[in-house]
């Protein structure tokens, strides 16, 4: 029986104090000895084929060491799902940030100069930067075998049948725009030999991962390549994919120096990755009682220039466009698609919120119709511990949608709603809205696994080892809380060792809110593991095995008769020769894919809802949210502030994503390149934020928990518009909702008229 | 981002120091505080030129208050303009527009000479200036002249001011006591935005809520900051009824001639001018205690 | 740190957390630059370089502004604090750490600069001006809830 002493308590961050003071070091803070500038010549067009390019100036200019073009990469070419992406393009430019060239130099200013020296001779194509224009034949083709990534068909139950039953019919079309990660540590890392290894130290959110791309990009053995991802200053999906870690991995290969590669602030707004921009067409059929009897969803999602994560974002969508309710029948066409956009792939949320985010504002377009309290028609369909869900799958993990719900329905921000709908000032108007989401934590279908390694040292430590990256979410601290109560010690007296290729065995990639559940049941399998090598020396010591072997308060307890100190047993499996570490390792538990699908269905998902208050100024198109309720269904809280603190900066990103993040884009060029011109909410525009855990149980959870990293974001947008919706009367079906794009909504439904003409 | 290694930086302690540096013929660009120039010389949107370092002239640093105005140094910076109670009380829409320049940080650094002479339509000094008239102290080496904020600007960053010059000073005779005025700025979000539009408006009532004197600048809604002469007229002699506010600040339309940008259309700043002019108006007209 | 021929450089003094120091640099460049480059002090980051994002705040001459846009002529003879010249046992990163208001860190020490300055002005502020002194700096893992409570927390120790 684990005594839970770490684990549920607001334990303080071990990190936290060196990152206040300054003190810890980040991927950008690290000046290796001797080391080079790197600089990367990125593309003048969103479209064109390269005839030339002639490094030789760049070459010449003083303190210039090297230029590296595409001829420079031995395989170059990479990608997770389909290895498709240029290390330093050869035969065309698909977006404005793809690389083209490599400078290494002494000085920054050099490396800076020296760019400016490269030419490049372009043969623009005609670019295309509408995902609808680029389903069609006669479209630019921004890859040879055409522009469609991914698609997806998918028909359950009798779709046409439920239609024609129907008592109320809605149809709408949704869209999401471009969101930019903008983590304030922009993409950035250090490279060196060391013991014939070529080494590189980077932001990332999975070490392996990246060593494999890189070995495969350079033709080496893994073996000869270490990486190591440090403290990383945010990430939320936007250092899934390769960023510097290749053009790092080269310049040292090649030139046998140290190198160091920050990203500018322009450069990571146009070159990284971003969120898929999407269109989604809804039409649903309801009964008038309240039951959702059909869905029929069209999604078109904008791939940008290359696949990266794509495939899986797809996935993701079509598996949660129904949203989190027992709906009898559905038709889900999905498609991903190139453009010459920047590349869309992982970001919080991971395609969940663009479908959900449709489904929200259209559940409350149907409770209009209907004349149904939005909360209730959604208790009404609300999905529940073994309910068969859309495709079929039986959900058999903790499902608390409905007690999300409820938690919702009856807190008195929803239940005063009508009591104040007038502002301050007469241009003034207060809503409240309410939606609900779902994500699948873990990748689902696709196969998984991570191993933990716990190693005892002599003087009473415990070393955990994995893989996890430490991004800001608190992975590290979760995992020492729950190895101390797991090994009976103190937090103090664990360390966690992370993301070291050299040092720590693979715990698989930190996304998909899954660390905690993959990491922790990794764990508890190394705690096993443990188990069982005390089991071993206690035959060699005693000529059998004991019955039982337990952690607790310090001791590790062999059958209720002898005890040890970690420190003892340490030097007793030294002394025998045992080996202080054991591994863990984690399968995830998994179903086979429903054919067309590469991971639905999960079996574990993700729960929550989202009040939001708003107050409009009808007469700028202002929306400020002056409240947010975040409900989650969240197993069991490993530590109670990190889990708030999640769930505070997901919704923040969520009112950014609904309201003021708009990427200027005009024709494959992003106008809006700094974060002047590309807002993100400031401390002024996240108002207060009250977060609400229903502790369900997740089984398979180590400790009961699940994951909660992505679910605080999914359902912001649409409370948000739900409550614009509830207080002005319009429907706005497009985030973000910009200012200007509300205001001539409501000029347009007459509410600027009506304060105009009130001269009384 | 362009690198400004071999930038030649001339460091002026002194008034005279800087003009004489300026009237050796070489091409300075002049730096006050270098929130506006030193974003635009890394971006590469100014061309790298020399540059002549005025920020530590102290004696350029002041808010005093004598024989009636309001005389304000062209180095101080928002910040000390915020938090001066001689502003508060002499020219308190100035005191509003300074807080929303940016963040803290760049109301520390930020200086009302670099704004004025940056000559943003945007800039948020601005429109307070032109409410109150303000006047502009420029020094050169033939001495010193004084120029009317409205005179200074003749077209979209065209200044009435020569290579050797430099503002020097900003004066404020206040309007008289009975004048009420509020800054407005709109923002892409409630933290530090650029102006989408922005303005201010002044205005003077009776007892009885007549309007006396009513005076209404804009910003970026034209090459310069405007006066709205056609809403000002509108409101002069009328009493401060929700329906003259209107058509007060309908009339402003006539004033303005915004342009599309990657902050807003033109049609949409033209129904921002309009509604922030009638909801600065009701504002002031509740402050006034006149029922509309 | 190797500078470029072309460089003109100049010694510049000044007062770094109280100490006396020279740096021999481009008198054009950053102070942030500088502090980071140059004397490899990483405490101070770059955000956007363009006084965006609020990550390089230090004090000059006790006042918060932004490294990126402080060129170091203007620098001479001043006095710098950066996050390392706080007390480390301070009461504000003390609140932080036990508030829970540091996830990923990176903007951390920005925020606990202008905060450090925030409480020698205004011991006891309102959660309304902590929010409006913090506006300049963007965290974009927190939400901002518990950076404003632990400025709070701090204020009323």
């Amino acid at each position: 029986m684990t005594v839970q002493r770490a684990v549920g308590a607001p334990v303080a961050r071990k990190d936290a104090f060196e990152k206040a003071t300054g003190a810890a070091k980040y991927a950008s803070d690290l000046f290796p000895d001797d080391f080079l500038w790197v600089a990367v010549l990125r593309s003048k067009y969103p479209h064109a084929r390269i005839l030339r390019i002639d490094t030789s100036k760049a070459q010449a200019h003083p303190n210039v060491v090297a230029v590296f073009t595409h001829k420079d990469v031995p395989v170059n070419r990479y990608g997770v799902f389909k290895k498709d992406r240029p290390v330093l393009c050869d035969d065309k430019v698909r977006y404005i940030g793809d690389p083209v060239a490599l400078v290494a130099a002494e000085t920054r200013e050099d490396a800076l100069e020296a760019l400016k020296l490269i030419e490049v001779e372009y043969e623009p194509l005609p670019a295309v930067t509408d995902p609808l224009e680029a389903m069609k034949p006669d479209a630019p083709k921004v890859h040879e075998d055409g522009n469609i990534c991914r698609e997806v068909h998918l028909k359950f139950g009798d779709v046409e049948g439920a239609f024609a039953r129907a008592d109320v019919v809605v149809e709408n079309t949704y869209r999401t725009g471009v969101q930019i990660h903008a983590y304030l540590e922009t993409e950035a890392g250090i490279s060196y030999m060391e013991d014939g290894k070529i080494v590189v130290v980077a932001g990332g959110q999975s070490p392996y991962r990246d060593r494999a791309e890189i070995a495969h990009a350079l033709n080496l053995p893994p073996e000869m390549i270490r990486v190591v991802t440090p403290y990383v200053g945010g990430a939320f999906g936007g250092k899934d994919d390769i960023t510097v870690q290749i053009h790092l991995a080269l310049v040292t290969w090649k030139t046998g120096r140290p190198a160091r590669l920050v990203w500018t602030r322009e450069e990571s707004m146009i070159a990284g990755t971003k969120r898929h921009p999407a269109v989604i067409r809804v039409k649903t059929a309801a009964s008038r009682d309240g039951r959702i009897l059909a869905n029929k969803i069209e999604i078109v999602y904008d791939k940008g220039a290359y696949t990266a994560l794509g495939p899986a974002v797809l996935d993701v969508a079509v598996e949660n466009c129904n949203g989190p309710y027992r709906v009898e029948a559905t038709q889900i066409d999905a498609y991903s698609v190139y453009t010459n956009n920047m590349v869309s792939s992982a970001f919080r949320g991971f395609g969940a919120p663009q479908v959900i985010f449709a489904i929200e504002r259209q559940m409350d377009l149907v409770a209009k119709r209907l004349g149904m309290d939005p909360i209730e028609l959604r208790l009404r369909n609300a999905l529940r511990k073994g309910d068969r869900y859309v495709f079929g799958n039986v959900l058999q993990g903790s499902v608390g949608i409905a007690q999300c719900l409820e938690v919702a329905r009856s807190h008195p921000l929803w239940r005063n709603r009508n009591s104040e709908r007038v502002g301050e000032w007469p241009w003034l108007r207060r809503g409240i809205g309410v939606a609900a989401a779902m994500k699948g934590y873990t990748i689902g279908a696709l196969p998984d696994k991570g191993v933990i390694a716990l190693e005892l040292l002599r003087d009473g430590k415990v070393l955990v080892k994995g893989s996890f990256t430490e991004i800001g979410q608190g992975v590290v601290q979760a995992v020492a809380q729950m190895a101390a109560d797991l090994l009976g010690v103190t937090i103090e007296d664990v360390e966690v060792v992370f993301a070291d290729t050299e040092v720590t065995p693979d715990t698989s990639v930190t996304s998909a809110s899954r660390q905690v559940f993959l990491a922790g049941n990794a764990l508890r399998k190394a705690v096993e593991a443990l188990k069982e090598r005390v089991a071993e020396l206690e035959e060699r010591l005693r000529g059998r095995r004991p019955a039982d072997v337990q952690f607790s308060g310090g001791w590790v307890l062999v059958d209720s008769e002898r005890r040890y100190t970690i420190g003892e047993l340490a030097r007793l499996l030294d002394s025998f020769g045992l080996g202080r570490q054991v591994t863990g390792v984690y399968d995830v538990p998994r179903v086979e894919p429903i054919p067309g699908t590469l991971e639905i269905p999960h079996l574990f998902y993700m729960f929550g809802v989202t009040l939001a208050e708003v107050v409009v100024n009808v007469l700028t198109g202002e929306v400020n949210v002056t409240k947010v309720v975040s409900i989650v269904d969240a197993g069991k809280v490993i530590n109670p502030v990190t889990f708030t603190g999640q769930v505070e900066g997901a919704v923040a990103q969520g009112i950014g994503y609904a309201l003021m993040e708009e990427a200027k884009i005009e024709g494959g060029y992003l106008l809006t390149r700094d974060l002047s011109t590309y807002l993100i909410p400031s401390s002024k525009d996240v108002p207060e934020i009250e977060v609400i855990p229903v502790e369900t149980e997740e089984p398979e959870g180590p400790f009961g928990a699940k994951g909660i990293g992505e679910i605080g974001i999914i359902s912001v947008a649409p409370a948000i518009l739900n409550a614009v919706a509830d207080t002005t009367g319009v429907e706005p079906n497009t985030i973000p909702l910009t200012h200007e794009r509300l205001y001539w909504l409501l000029k347009e439904h007459g509410l600027v008229e009506e304060l105009r003409s009130s001269g009384s | 981002m362009q690198h400004l290694a071999d930038v030649e930086v001339h460091s002026a302690r002194s008034l005279r120091e800087a003009l004489e540096l300026l009237s050796t013929g070489k091409r300075f660009k002049v730096l006050a505080g270098g929130t506006d120039l030193i974003v635009q010389l890394r971006t590469g949107a100014l061309p790298k030129t020399d540059l002549l370092d005025i920020s530590r002239i102290d004696e350029l640093r002041y808010i005093r208050f004598d024989d009636g105005v309001l005389r304000i140094g062209a180095l101080t910076t928002f910040m000390e303009i915020y938090k001066s109670d001689l502003v508060r009380r002499y020219a308190p829409v100035l005191s509003e527009a300074a807080f929303t320049v940016g963040s803290f940080q760049i109301m520390n650094k930020g200086t009302i000479g670099g704004n004025i002479v940056n000559a943003s339509p945007a800039a948020d000094s601005l429109p307070p200036l032109y409410v109150l008239d303000a006047e502009l102290v420029i020094v050169g080496p033939r001495g010193e002249r004084v120029v009317g904020i409205r005179d200074f600007y003749r077209g979209y960053k065209r200044l009435d001011l020569r290579e050797d010059e430099l503002v020097a000073e900003i004066r404020i005779r206040p309007p008289g006591d009975g004048y009420i005025g509020h800054f407005f700025k709109h923002g892409l979000r409630r933290g530090d935005a650029i102006a989408v539009v922005n303005g201010a408006v002044l205005v003077d009532i009776s007892r009885d809520g007549v309007v006396r004197d009513a005076r209404i600048a804009l910003g970026a809604v034209a090459p310069t900051v405007v006066r709205s002469p056609n809403a000002e007229h509108v409101l002069i002699g009328s009493r401060l009824t929700k329906e003259v506010m209107w058509r007060a600040a309908e009339a402003v339309l006539k004033d303005i001639s915004p342009i599309d940008d990657i902050r807003g259309s033109a049609a949409y700043r033209r129904e921002l001018s309009v509604n922030y002019v009638f909801m600065t108006l009701y504002r002031i007209a509740r402050e006034a205690g006149v029922s509309a | 740190m190797k500078f470029p021929g072309y460089a003109k450089l100049r010694e510049i003094r000044f007062y770094l957390n109280g100490k006396e120091t020279a740096v021999e640099v481009p008198p054009a460049y950053t102070l942030l630059e500088t502090l980071r480059y140059v004397l490899r002090l990483t405490g101070t980051k770059e955000g956007c370089a363009r006084g965006d994002c609020g990550e390089c705040t230090v004090l000059l001459d006790g006042v918060p502004v932004h490294a990126c846009l402080t060129l170091m002529s203007q620098v001479e003879g001043r006095s710098v604090v950066t996050v390392e010249g706080i007390e480390r046992d301070h009461r504000l990163i003390r609140a932080f750490v036990e508030e829970g208001a540091v996830q990923c860190g990176h903007c951390t020490p920005g925020i606990v600069v202008a905060a450090y300055h925030l409480l020698k002005e205004v011991p006891r502020p309102t959660e309304e001006v902590v929010r409006e002194a913090l506006r300049g700096n963007l965290c974009r893992c927190t939400g901002y809830v518990k950076i404003v409570r632990a400025v709070l927390k701090a204020a009323g120790e």
